[in-house]
């Protein structure tokens, strides 16, 4: 069912890993060109920066066809008029995504995959326009259905996220109880889980294995975000600048309930991620953690301290200094199948090219403005860089 | 054919060492799976959260823990920072040197972030260099361009190029008028000379591998100012004339270094800027909507016989 063949793809998970264990040292110049040869596919791919930039024009040329079509042939159209052809665009568009792979074999190439953002995006809008009120919620059903068949088709984790948040809109329209749409979500993201974690078994060390990992990733974070209250409440701004949400909005059952859920799903999520060694589970668990960590306090209604962050930032810091400490410890400094050296190439480039985006956008988030001012002392600032040095008291 | 049968077929052949496969075999399955990537950001956030903590506490308490307690604990963190740092650092090298341990670029970023509040914290209560607190910046971007050289330190390259920016932009702030026109003459200022002074620090073989980060920042800040100026109705063709150069070398450059983000920068700069002289004139949805579907097209095809030549993977 996939677009791509299974020979292809795995060609594309090897030579990657074979580029990588070069860069890392692992193989010689020799050893790496002659495997490479052997792991020659026919799939057309380009790097991540004209990959986005191929993305970005092809969504303005299709944005701008669509809208000139309308613009000379139908000027000004009925909405069941702009319904049927905004179904075509997004038939067509479709059909050209698929053309594109299938006769110039892009692989993440930015062409195919606007192609395909595009055709959901036409589709949900086209049914938009053709439905009266009451049936509104086949927009997000369609949204979900074709970003999960596009998922499925061409292997983007994207448009399994696209489809996740169709869903959160879908739950608008079953009920009006804000707590019956958190279950929903939450329910229909697990049952998703379930199902992945069912189907991902047997490709635990094929090419399928990454798309899973980060479709469960995305899973978990989903069902947290659904039950932590404070996260996931449309007035989150509110809640977190103005103070913390009353627990008189849901059910007082329900919201201790997903208190304690908080508490009990980033251990959960942790444990599955260490004992499948899954890289981006690992990741949820450990933001899950850090979430839980945050919103106690507003859960509680208790009220926040300035140094509250300190207490976060020690922990963190002292989490991952004991947690290497504890590997460094093992044989070979390997405990249970974890090391802490780095093993990868790519490794080092994200950290290169991170530390120096983090390095310029920190100088901005390390100072927040104060929770409670005395009248002739005042924190601002660092908005010219340094840090803060430039701030007023 | 799944990558471990290829692993052994590659054993077979002799190409690998019977130990490299034990080695590939094993990475391919996450055995033995790194937390390298985890525990440093773990570190990132712990000493950003630290800090955020740190600035929020001492703004908000300062007067109830009185100077010298904010000013003490401030210094006893800089101190025990910066006595870690140089007591444990390899010695110097011009070329790229790793780090002695996992904690250490954090410990030296951290003293870093603490120095500015520290600094901040002293002018703003004692007003020591009241009418001159630019110098403020420039000594600490001098300071950290010191210490990111001195430790190879790539987030207080950062720092140092941001406090850098922010000395310009604040001398930008005193300026009484024509704010924009100076402030954009400015951003073109700092882009040349943190450029130039990569160039010069990369050829004179001063950690070359930090020239990445010196030209992405400046490619950045001269195209946002040369659109600036590109976006102003008046004597917008100089700028305009300057954009259109900008773009040529930026292309050239990611081209010939295989540094695509260059390319994009080329592309998208590029492309904002002509579009905006171009569709000035244009009156009606039809001309617009023509204009981008034809401009859109021809940059897809361009972009694609680059990537089809020179983008291929990376």
């Amino acid at each position: 069912m996939r677009v791509y063949s299974a020979a292809s793809e795995e060609a594309v998970r090897a030579r990657d890993l074979l580029k990588d264990w070069a860069g890392e040292g692992f193989l010689t110049q020799a050893q790496y060109q002659s495997m490479e040869q052997e792991t020659v596919c026919d799939l057309r791919r380009t790097n991540i920066f004209l990959r986005i930039v191929l993305f970005l024009f092809t969504l303005i040329i299709l944005g701008a066809a669509a809208a000139l079509f309308f613009v000379v042939f139908l000027s000004p159209p009925s909405a069941q008029t702009t319904s049927v052809f905004l179904l075509i665009f997004a038939a067509m568009t479709y059909g050209a995504a698929e053309f594109a792979v299938s006769r110039f074999r892009l692989y993440r190439y930015g062409i195919e995959e606007a192609l395909d953002a595009c055709s959901v995006g036409f589709l949900c809008v086209g049914i938009q326009a053709a439905l009266s009120s009451g049936t509104d919620f086949l927009v997000p059903a369609a949204g979900v259905i074709a970003s999960l068949w596009i998922w499925h088709r061409f292997g983007l984790p994207y448009a399994f996220l696209a489809a996740m948040i169709f869903v959160i809109w879908l739950s608008g329209y079953w009920t009006s109880s804000h707590s019956a749409q958190h279950v929903a979500v939450a329910a229909l993201y697990a049952a998703g889980l379930i199902t992945v974690a069912a189907v991902r078994s047997p490709h635990r060390f094929t090419y399928l294995n990454k798309g899973y990992s980060i479709v469960e990733a995305l899973l978990w974070l989903g069902i947290y975000l659904a039950i932590n209250l404070n996260l996931s409440s449309v007035d989150l701004l509110r809640q977190w600048w103005v103070g913390p949400l009353t627990t008189t909005e849901f059910p007082r059952t329900f919201y201790w309930a997903t208190w304690v859920l908080i508490w009990c799903f980033p251990p959960a999520i942790l444990a599955r991620g260490v004992r499948r060694k899954d890289r981006f589970v690992i990741a949820v668990g450990a933001i899950a953690a850090i979430l839980t960590l945050v919103t106690n306090k507003p859960y509680l209604g208790w009220q926040r301290h300035t140094w509250d962050p300190m207490l976060l930032g020690a922990l963190l810091i002292g989490v991952a200094l004991l947690l290497r400490r504890w590997l460094a410890a093992g044989p070979g400094g390997i405990r249970h199948g974890f090391t802490a050296p780095r093993l990868s190439d790519k490794d080092k480039h994200w950290m290169n090219v991170g530390s120096a985006a983090l390095g310029l956008v920190s100088t901005r988030a390390i100072t927040p403005s104060p929770q409670t001012v005395t009248p002739d002392v005042h924190f601002g600032g660092g908005d010219s860089g340094g840090g803060g040095a430039t701030s007023d008291f | 054919m799944t990558l471990l049968t290829r692993l052994e077929q590659w054993k077979v052949q002799g190409i690998l060492s019977p130990e490299q496969h034990a080695l590939l075999a094993g990475l391919s399955r996450g055995e033995p799976f790194s937390l390298y990537l985890e525990l440093n950001l773990l570190l990132y956030g712990g000493i950003l959260a630290f800090v955020a903590g740190l600035g929020w506490t001492v703004s908000t308490w300062s007067q109830q823990l009185g100077d010298v307690l904010v000013l003490t604990i401030l210094s006893a963190m800089l101190a025990a920072c910066f006595w870690y740092c140089f007591s444990r650092a390899p010695g110097w090298s011009p070329a790229e040197v790793s780090s002695p341990s996992l904690a250490f670029d954090y410990l030296l970023y951290l003293g870093s972030l603490v120095w500015s509040v520290e600094l901040a914290y002293l002018e703003n209560r004692f007003h020591l260099l009241s009418a001159q607190r630019d110098l403020y910046l420039l000594a600490t971007a001098g300071l950290f361009f010191f210490l990111a050289y001195r430790f190879d330190n790539r987030f207080v390259l950062s720092l140092a190029l941001s406090s850098l920016a922010g000395w310009f932009g604040l001398t930008v702030s005193h300026w009484p008028s024509h704010q924009d026109a100076t402030y954009r003459q400015y951003a073109i200022v700092y882009s040349l000379f943190v450029g130039a002074a990569g160039a010069i620090l990369q050829r004179r073989g001063l950690k070359p591998h930090l020239f990445g980060t010196y030209l992405n920042i400046a490619a950045n800040v001269l195209f946002w100012a040369l659109l600036s100026g590109v976006f102003s109705r008046q004597d917008y063709v100089l700028w305009f004339l300057a954009l259109l150069a900008a773009c040529a070398a930026s292309l050239a450059w990611g081209l010939w270094r295989r540094q695509f983000s260059f390319v994009a920068y080329a592309a998208v700069y590029g492309y904002v800027g002509v579009s905006s002289i171009l569709i000035r004139d244009i009156n009606g949805e039809t001309a617009l909507l023509s204009y981008f579907v034809v401009t859109g097209v021809a940059m897809l095809v361009m972009l694609v016989q680059i990537a089809r030549r020179f983008g291929k993977e990376a």
